[in-house]
């Protein structure tokens, strides 16, 4: 989606109240075994969130089925894969500044390279905004492959595969290569796929209630206080510029910090991932920082923060209901196969976090508690991302149906009781995720 | 030039006998028999499908069309206006604009089958093509029909062959050759004088006081509040669209219309798609030529797959216009006719539901011995069916590449050059 991202920035950098200090040695939550930092340290992407790449791989983990009973159904949401970046002023921001700069022959041999870089990029994109890249494609093939051999008796004959995408083409697009990969595994699935504004208000729902107000003037003091000292680079503009001084004139080094570190990690969604040299440019504090600013953001708009009243994630109420519905109904069924739904990241993430899924359901005033507690959002979100909940039954006659919840193809807890985690009785997770609703 | 269709029929017998090809080219492309192919010369073998296609049927675009129409009879309704069968038909425009909406613009179901059903044809027709050694690459314009379009068609050519060696793609990178604009060529398409002739041509063919007079009680009211001519226009219009739909068989407007009526709102709306895509006399009969970028682009892949070993398929999905316009351009059966006569276009055999139907596409299928065989050959097949290129053949259907070659690209340096020579004319080679 091209709400939220690089656009919003300029808006929430102007006000420096106070510095906090960067935790670099934050504490830890159990489920987490690594730091956000050593997460960065191994793969750089992980510091832009919504533009993080899938993995090329996933553990091979998973407990086995409970005894007596296998998966029957599949209910899925998951955002498209890979693309390029939806909106020209992302790029543009940092280009004009920095040809403004070689214009007045002010970049350094390094800044001039990196001049270059950002044309290639530009030239790139050029005509494909927003649309879905090959790595995009690929990562939908292998999510489609891996949940048919893990749950191959979901899709065993002719097994149904009802598909909704949003209308948005890269959704739709992420959708036709996830069926073409299954219809090679099994060529008699009975696949429907449709993509009808008919289904947005659910698929894609917006509100633009909550959305209007989520950065309340509370959560823009804590915000302003958060990133104040996250947010500039002196040595990435001692680095390109010949006379920093002179050039901040033209170029805004928050912003130019910021927006070339995206464009830079943005690159791995595409064809141009072999050449890190924009992303090279920055040590890992600074990749580090930046996502903290960011996670920070994403937080505020879509987590249960409490700065503005905890209601963001309700946004996704249609949603969770309409699984629930399908749930139901497909629980009735001898075969109901699987439910598949494509979308996007500002629908997933909020879902996520009003479902309370891994603890994202975290509700606090400081920003600072996020990266401790575990609020990660790129551990949500990355380009590919999916929530699948994989029922089980030992009959249709089962009245005790198990429920998994897989984040990204990792199985996933709930904030309900269970006898057998990580599968949940479904009849607590409807009454509990009934009970969010109301 | 062929007048008639292959059963013989004039376009007063082919609507008569299925008015749902006074629709033009919203036409639904019939899901028939597999045509039979001429058999290929000897020793010939197909390696290579070089497709354009028009999106499978899908909802009208506007809502208006759906809304505003009722909206008159409602209103009409409300005051007491309204005939017997005026009610019925606000009933039908009741169930038409609930069935559209939030649909408008999206395929539908016999959409999904159109593309579902022309794949496993041409597996059928052409075994030799779909092995698993064969590459098969679908594309589309960014245009939510066309993409659910080739991703139908995609998905079942997956379950057709393992493994599938295969891509899909949507992008507006491939805008250039396949959906080309034209600033030049489509300024002229409306000159003045094409204007006047066709606006002649309306008024001449326009009859809408029997319809009206069967559907509201009060002449005065209608024609002071509405246009009668736009509502008989989109009550057409509607009326050709329900085929798309899951309502077909179910709900029909034809009713209203008398045959000859059918055919003056098919000869007006033909008329139009043939200014804006035939090479029509009358605003200079170069307006195929916004498609020139396609046929180039087909001659250079039916070049540049020679040397393939293995069979390669671009499927290609764009809208119905730049499908028609290729098709007058190449000279498909009588696609390319050159008049000033809109009145005769039908007895001429220009007739646009047989070229671009929703489902329809052109085909370019090439033959060959072996690979680095110097005799290729290619047959065009326009919406399934063999076509008749203007090119002088020892085996038509089948037609050697190099003449088909030459005449295209002839043809596209003729006009080129024209318009490069054109000193004054403001040139824009999109």
């Amino acid at each position: 989606m091209t709400i939220k991202g690089m656009n919003r920035y300029p808006i929430y950098i102007s006000v420096k109240v106070l510095a906090i200090g960067v935790s670099l040695f934050c504490l830890l939550s159990p489920s987490h075994a690594q730091t956000v930092r050593d997460l960065i340290i191994q793969n750089p992407t992980y510091a832009s969130c919504n533009y993080d790449v899938y993995p090329d791989s996933v553990p091979n983990n998973l407990t086995p089925s409970p005894k007596g009973k296998k998966p029957f159904y599949i209910s899925h949401y998951g955002r498209h894969g890979s693309r390029y970046i939806s909106s020209r002023s992302g790029y543009d921001i940092p280009f004009r500044m920095i040809a403004h700069a070689d214009s007045v022959n002010e970049l350094t041999p390094t800044g001039e390279r990196v001049h270059e870089e950002m044309k290639v990029i530009m030239a790139d994109t050029e005509t494909r905004w927003g649309e879905l890249t090959n790595y995009g494609k690929e990562q939908h093939r292998q999510i489609a492959k891996r949940m048919v051999e893990r749950f191959p008796e979901v899709f065993s004959g002719d097994a149904r595969v009802k598909c909704i995408s949003t209308t948005v083409p890269r959704c739709m697009l992420s959708m036709g290569v996830a069926m073409m990969q299954m219809k090679q595994m099994n060529p008699k699935l009975r696949i429907t796929m449709e993509a009808s504004q008919r289904y947005q208000w659910y698929m894609n729902h917006q509100d633009n209630k909550l959305r209007r107000n989520y950065m309340t003037p509370e959560a823009k003091k804590a915000y302003d206080a958060y990133t104040s000292s996250r947010l500039g680079n002196s040595r990435l503009m001692e680095l390109i510029f010949k006379n920093p001084d002179i050039v901040k004139e033209i170029v805004n080094e928050e912003q130019f910090n910021y927006y070339l570190i995206k464009m830079g990690l943005f690159q791995q969604n595409t064809q141009l991932r072999q050449n890190t040299f924009l992303q090279d440019l920055f040590e890992t504090d600074e990749l580090y920082q930046m996502w903290q600013i960011d996670n920070a953001f994403w937080y505020i708009q879509h987590g249960a923060c409490k700065l503005n009243g905890g209601k963001q994630p309700t946004s996704q109420r249609y949603l969770l209901r309409q699984i629930i519905a399908d749930a139901d109904s497909c629980l009735r069924l001898d075969k109901p196969g699987a439910q598949l739904r494509f979308g996007h990241e500002t629908v997933l993430l909020p879902l996520v976090c009003l479902m309370g899924i891994n603890g994202y359901d975290l509700a606090t005033d400081n920003l600072d508690e996020l990266e401790e507690k575990g609020w990660w959002c790129s551990s949500v979100f990355p380009m590919g991302a999916n929530l699948q909940f994989i029922f089980y039954r030992s009959s249709p006659r089962d009245q005790d149906v198990l429920v998994k919840v897989l984040l990204n193809e990792k199985e996933a807890t709930l904030p309900i009781a269970t006898d057998c985690a990580p599968y949940y009785h479904w009849a607590d997770v409807r009454s509990y995720c009934l009970g969010k609703l109301e | 030039m062929s007048t008639m269709t292959a059963k013989g029929q004039t376009i007063a017998e082919e609507l008569k006998a299925d008015p749902n090809r006074a629709a033009c080219n919203f036409y639904a492309l019939p899901i028939g028999k597999t045509p039979k192919d001429t058999p290929a010369p000897e020793g010939k073998k197909p390696f290579y499908i070089n497709h354009y296609g028009c999106p499978g049927s899908y909802y009208r675009e506007s809502s208006s069309l759906y809304e505003e129409p009722y909206a008159v009879f409602a209103k009409a309704d409300s005051l007491g206006k309204l005939t017997k069968l005026g009610k019925e038909v606000k009933q039908r425009l009741d169930l038409l604009r609930h069935d559209a909406k939030g649909r408008t613009g999206e395929i539908t179901s016999k959409g999904i089958q159109q593309s579902r059903e022309m794949i496993r044809q041409l597996v059928q027709r052409f075994p030799d093509m779909f092995t698993p050694q064969g590459y098969f690459s679908g594309r589309s314009i960014v245009q939510n029909n066309c993409l659910q379009s080739v991703e139908e068609a995609m998905v079942q050519l997956s379950s057709m062959i393992q493994p599938c060696n295969s891509n899909l793609t949507s992008s507006h990178r491939h805008n250039r050759f396949m959906d080309p604009q034209d600033q030049t060529l489509e300024s002229q398409r409306w000159d003045s004088l094409t204007l006047a002739r066709y606006n002649r041509f309306l008024a001449l063919n326009s009859g809408h006081a029997r319809l009206m007079e069967s559907l509201f009680t009060d002449q005065n009211f209608l024609i002071t509040h509405f246009d009668p001519e736009v509502l008989s226009r989109q009550l057409y219009v509607l009326a050709g669209s329900i085929q798309h739909t899951d309502l077909a068989g179910h709900v029909t407007l034809f009713d209203l219309f008398t045959p000859a009526e059918i055919l003056s709102h098919w000869k007006k709306l033909n008329a139009k798609y043939y200014i804006t895509n035939g090479a029509c006399t009358l605003n200079g009969g170069t307006q195929p030529f916004i498609q020139r970028a396609t046929l180039r682009n087909m001659i250079h892949m039916g070049d540049s797959v020679q040397k393939r070993t293995s069979p390669i398929m671009h499927l290609r999905y764009t809208n119905e216009n730049v499908i028609m316009a290729l098709a007058c351009l190449m000279e498909l059966d009588s696609c390319g006719l050159q008049t000033d006569n809109l009145d005769c276009l039908g007895d001429m055999g220009w007739a646009s539901h047989r070229i671009a139907p929703l489902g329809g596409s052109i085909m370019m299928i090439h033959y060959r011995s072996e690979v680095g065989d110097p005799d290729v050959l290619v047959k065009v097949l326009l919406n399934g069916q063999e076509a008749h290129l203007p090119i002088e053949s020892d085996c038509a259907p089948y037609y050697h590449w190099d003449d088909v070659k030459r005449y295209y690209l002839r043809k596209l340096y003729r006009y080129e050059n024209k318009r490069l020579n054109n000193i004054g004319e403001n040139i824009n080679d999109n």
